[in-house]
């Protein structure tokens, strides 16, 4: 059906704020979701493809990403999972350009998530598990907004369950 | 389908999306409407922002936040137990078996009332809507797949499939086992199907291919869902087709055979197992092929091997090629299937070989004599008969057998077996090398047809074919070597370049000392002619008044020519002793210590007459030249005169004078009186009287095969010497063994000559019998 030579071939996306981008097929298909569904639907110039759960804002960002990446050759399907899990490393592109606020770093998780493009996706969590890294409990709901929700009981018998990754 | 009633037709507009956080029921109500839509009407179409809503909705169902359902440790949300580990998804897929079950049902009751090409059309539409709905319904569940499945199967949750798989296992269960369970009605229509075809039939094979595909698709390995099991293909399809398939041809074969010859059933049975490779290629699972072309091979050839086998005669005796080549390549094919045709191919060359010479020379005598016309036999009509069977034969092997191994081998057996005995040879081993050395001499020779009108060097090839065959070697040998100096003597071979040509294929068969004596007696040619030129040249000098008489000579090896001197005491003539003395000097100057023979019985001469009106040139024998030199003194001579005058003993003097007489030359009208003629006439100039004597030509045969006896005894010997110098000591078996299988490239030793030769040993003490044993003896250094 589509074959990636085809330079010239557009695909439109409608945010769910309603706004149209138009990008390359090589760049959209980035997302697996979107080529999975060109695959099975064919193409058509005249549809915008909907995807209603990611604003405009947040889908220009994961489009920047994809369109950087767009000669990256696709990822092997399980087989690299656990090497690409193990390594909290990140490339230095990808690192300047996940410097944003803490709000669209987690729109872009999800984006990421939804769209089925698993390299950001992988990104953004390792981001997330870097700023984690070494930090106290309290710190780190500090730092993300989270309120103790544990009776003392409860916070007590977690810590000694999981006693053996503590750091030390 | 009751479930779809709620969808509108055509292109599906769902209406909007159900808000993120909707609840079960809504969630499925909207998915639902989508899938059936999927399953049921595709291809009506589907817009983007239909499968982008479809897709949304089950994302946002399984992403959904967990806090309604959490109510805190212990509490009873999704997978009860480690409930921060939850994810949402069971819902939707319990929902999704549900309906994919509900779905199969009436796909089943469709099926109910359908049997054979109807239920196979059937089926087969409906596996491709279903898988290609289900496909698109697995992408739809993605994020199922991805998670909530994933996570059930990690933790080793039995009975879990991600979307795609699960629809199988559902077709498999609720449609597939219900039909084959009804006398395995599916698979005996697609079996029925393809015995349509081999009968000859037109069918649809796309229709078999997708039915087939799908009992390969169904094979799921339970452990491991990315495996493909071909367990479904191999018991719903597979076995019952190889048992219909070895039904079928057996039930054919047989009736095949009892109505029509073995030559069109080879022809069939190819055909038949060519049909099955295609078959398989179009419309089967590859991993079929070895066992159904073992099968049908095992039904069409070994079951009927036996009445092929049996027609290979007929074949062979009315040269029908084609049928070779087909009943070959069908018993190449099993095991074991050449070996019986091998040897009857071997035993009917041998009887080909054997009836070719019987046509020449009439059917053997009593005792194993040789047949009537053996005497007579031309040499060229024995090898051209030989040589005729063993062509043929040969392009039998190369054409219908593919010059298979083992064939030639068979030919060359009986090849060997019938060049070498054979009605005649009678029981001797020599004639046949005989009548080779001599068609080879024949072809080498000066004014011979074969050289003139065909290719030399071919028909020099067709000896070596059968001289490959010869048994001893070692007689065609001396046979050719004396042949062979007999051309290079009296200078009647044909060129030096077949000459050479010959002996370097000899070589090349038989090795460096097989051909050593040939080559040496061509050097001694060579040396001989520049020994001559020089003579001539020094001669020119020293004796300018003698140039009137010409003078060449040969100096040949003795070890190397097989030629004797003459035993009687020649008398130089005197017109030639003046050359003969001054030859004698010159060449005793130059090799001081070598020892000139003389051999005269094998000189010639060439004499001018002058006594009569016409000038003839006489090409003569020396002992005819010697004769002719006393008429120069006188016009009549007695015989005793003669032998006292010549030294030329009386036996082969009178031969020599017959000839003479015979030619006219002299005139014999009394008892032991012979006259010069005064009268001679010839029509030609140059007369030659130096026809051979008989007494030589009976000879030469006989003191041929004397020679090749003395060889061999001396042959025997020094390979037993040679053998027990490097073993020490040996037993006696092992030892005749041993020296027979060194020896059998030249000639085929007799164990009694081998015997006589140890006892020589023995007693020359060159080995001994070892203390106390009775059969091992040891070298003597």
């Amino acid at each position: 059906m589509s074959t990636t030579e085809d330079k010239t071939r557009k695909v439109k996306l409608v945010t769910s704020d309603n706004e149209e981008f138009e990008v390359d097929w090589e760049v959209a298909t980035r997302s697996v979701l979107i080529k999975h569904m060109l695959e099975d639907i064919g193409e058509s110039e005249e549809q915008a493809i909907p995807l209603p759960n990611v604003t405009a804002n947040v889908l220009k960002k994961v489009l920047e990403w994809c369109e950087h990446h767009r000669k990256d050759p696709e990822p092997a399907p399980e087989s690299s999972d656990d090497n690409r899990k193990r390594t909290l490393e990140i490339g230095d592109w990808d690192a300047k350009f996940i410097q944003v606020d803490q709000e669209m770093l987690f729109e872009i998780i999800l984006a990421a998530n939804y769209l089925d493009i698993k390299a950001l996706l992988d990104v953004g969590c390792k981001t997330v598990a870097n700023m984690i890294k070494g930090k106290q409990p309290e710190e780190i709901r500090k730092m993300f907004n989270i309120v103790n929700d544990f009776t003392p009981e409860e916070e007590a018998q977690i810590k000694k369950e999981n006693e053996w990754a503590e750091d030390r | 389908m009751a479930s779809s009633s709620s969808a509108t037709s055509g292109a599906l507009s769902l209406g909007s999306i159900p808000p993120a956080g909707a609840d079960l029921e809504t969630t499925w109500k909207f998915l639902e409407s989508g899938i059936d839509h999927i399953m049921c009407r595709l291809q009506a179409g589907m817009s983007y922002s239909t499968y982008m809503s479809l897709y949304t909705t089950s994302y946002n169902y399984c992403t959904q936040s967990r806090i309604q359902g959490h109510v805190g440790l212990g509490g009873g949300g999704e997978g009860a137990g480690k409930s921060g580990a939850s994810l949402m998804g069971s819902d939707l897929y319990n929902k999704m078996t549900k309906y994919l079950i509900n779905h199969l049902m009436s796909v089943r009751e469709g099926a109910e009332s359908l049997v054979d090409e109807e239920l196979l059309q059937y089926y087969a539409k409906e596996w491709t809507r279903y898988t290609t709905g289900a496909n698109y319904i697995h992408r739809l569940f993605a994020y199922l797949n991805r998670h909530w499945v994933k996570r059930e199967k990690d933790e080793g949750r039995k009975g879990v499939y991600p979307v795609y798989t699960l629809a199988l296992v559902q077709w498999k269960q609720v449609f597939f086992n219900h039909i084959q369970s009804k006398s395995a009605k599916l698979a005996n229509a697609v079996l029925r199907l393809i015995e349509k075809q081999r009968n000859g039939e037109t069918i649809d094979q796309s229709l078999v291919k997708k039915v087939v595909d799908s009992f390969v698709s169904l094979g799921l390995d339970e452990t491991d869902t990315s495996k493909q099991s071909l367990d479904v293909y191999r018991e719903h399809f597979e076995d019952p087709f190889l048992q219909a398939t070895e039904k079928y041809y057996k039930h054919e074969s047989d009736a095949f055979l009892s109505e029509n010859p073995v030559s069109d059933y080879l022809r069939r049975a190819e055909e038949r197992l060519k049909e099955e490779e295609d078959r398989v290629e179009r419309y089967l699972n590859s991993c079929t092929r070895k066992t159904l072309i073992l099968k049908c091979e095992d039904v069409l050839i070994r079951g009927h091997a036996e009445t092929m086998r049996e027609e290979f005669q007929t074949l062979l005796d009315f040269d029908k090629d084609e049928d070779l080549q087909r009943m070959y390549a069908l018993l190449a094919r099993i095991p074991d299937g050449l070996e019986p045709l091998r040897k009857k191919f071997e035993e009917h060359v041998k009887k080909a070989g054997l009836s070719a010479v019987v046509k020449l020379v009439g059917e053997p005598g009593a005792g194993g004599a040789a047949g009537a016309g053996a005497e007579t036999l031309e040499p060229k009509a024995y090898v051209d008969a030989l040589l005729e069977v063993h062509r043929k034969n040969s392009e039998t092997v190369t054409r219908s057998f593919r010059g298979e191994a083992g064939f030639v081998a068979s030919l060359d057996k009986a090849c060997r077996e019938f060049v070498n005995r054979n009605s005649a040879t009678g029981a001797s081993t020599t004639k046949s090398p005989e009548l080779l050395a001599k068609h080879a001499d024949a072809l080498l020779r000066k004014n011979n047809k074969v050289a003139e009108e065909q290719d030399l060097e071919g028909a020099l090839n067709e000896v070596m074919v059968l001289f490959k065959y010869i048994d001893d070697k070692d007689v065609f040998q001396t046979f050719y070597t004396t042949k062979l100096s007999k051309r290079l003597i009296h200078g009647v071979s044909a060129s030096d370049e077949s000459e050479a040509s010959m002996i370097s294929k000899l070589k090349e068969a038989c090795g460096f000392e097989y051909t050593n004596k040939l080559q040496r007696m061509f050097t001694d040619m060579s040396l001989s002619k520049d020994l001559t030129d020089q003579f001539k040249a020094r001669m020119e000098q020293s004796h300018p008044e003698d140039s009137d008489m010409s003078f060449s000579i040969m100096v040949l090896g003795t070890n190397f020519w097989p030629l004797s001197a003459p035993t009687n005491d020649f008398h130089v003539p005197k017109d030639i002793l003046p050359t003969y003395e001054r030859f004698k000097n010159y060449y005793q100057a130059k090799h001081s210590g070598r020892k000139l023979t003389w051999l005269w019985n094998y000189s010639k001469n060439e004499l001018r007459t002058n006594y009569l009106n016409q000038k003839y040139i006489l090409m003569t024998s020396s002992y005819q030249m010697a004769v002719l030199v006393q008429y120069n003194d006188f016009d009549t001579l007695s015989l005793d005169e003669l032998v006292n005058a010549t030294g030329v003993g009386k036996e082969i003097l009178t031969q020599v004078l017959a000839l003479l007489v015979k030619a006219k030359i002299l005139i014999n009208e009394e008892k032991e009186q012979y006259d010069l003629n005064p009268n001679f006439k010839s029509k030609k100039i140059r007369v030659n009287l130096n026809q051979p004597i008989k007494a030589e030509v009976k000879a030469e045969s006989t003191d041929v095969l004397k020679t090749v006896d003395e060889d061999r005894k001396y042959v025997i010997q020094a390979t037993i010497v040679r053998i027990m110098k490097a073993r020490k000591t040996m037993k006696h078996q092992p030892l005749i063994q041993e020296v027979i299988s060194q020896i059998s490239q030249r000639f085929k030793p007799n164990v009694s000559d081998i015997k006589k030769a140890i006892d020589t040993l023995l007693e020359k003490e060159y080995m001994e019998r070892v203390d106390g044993t009775r059969d091992t003896f040891a070298y003597v250094a």
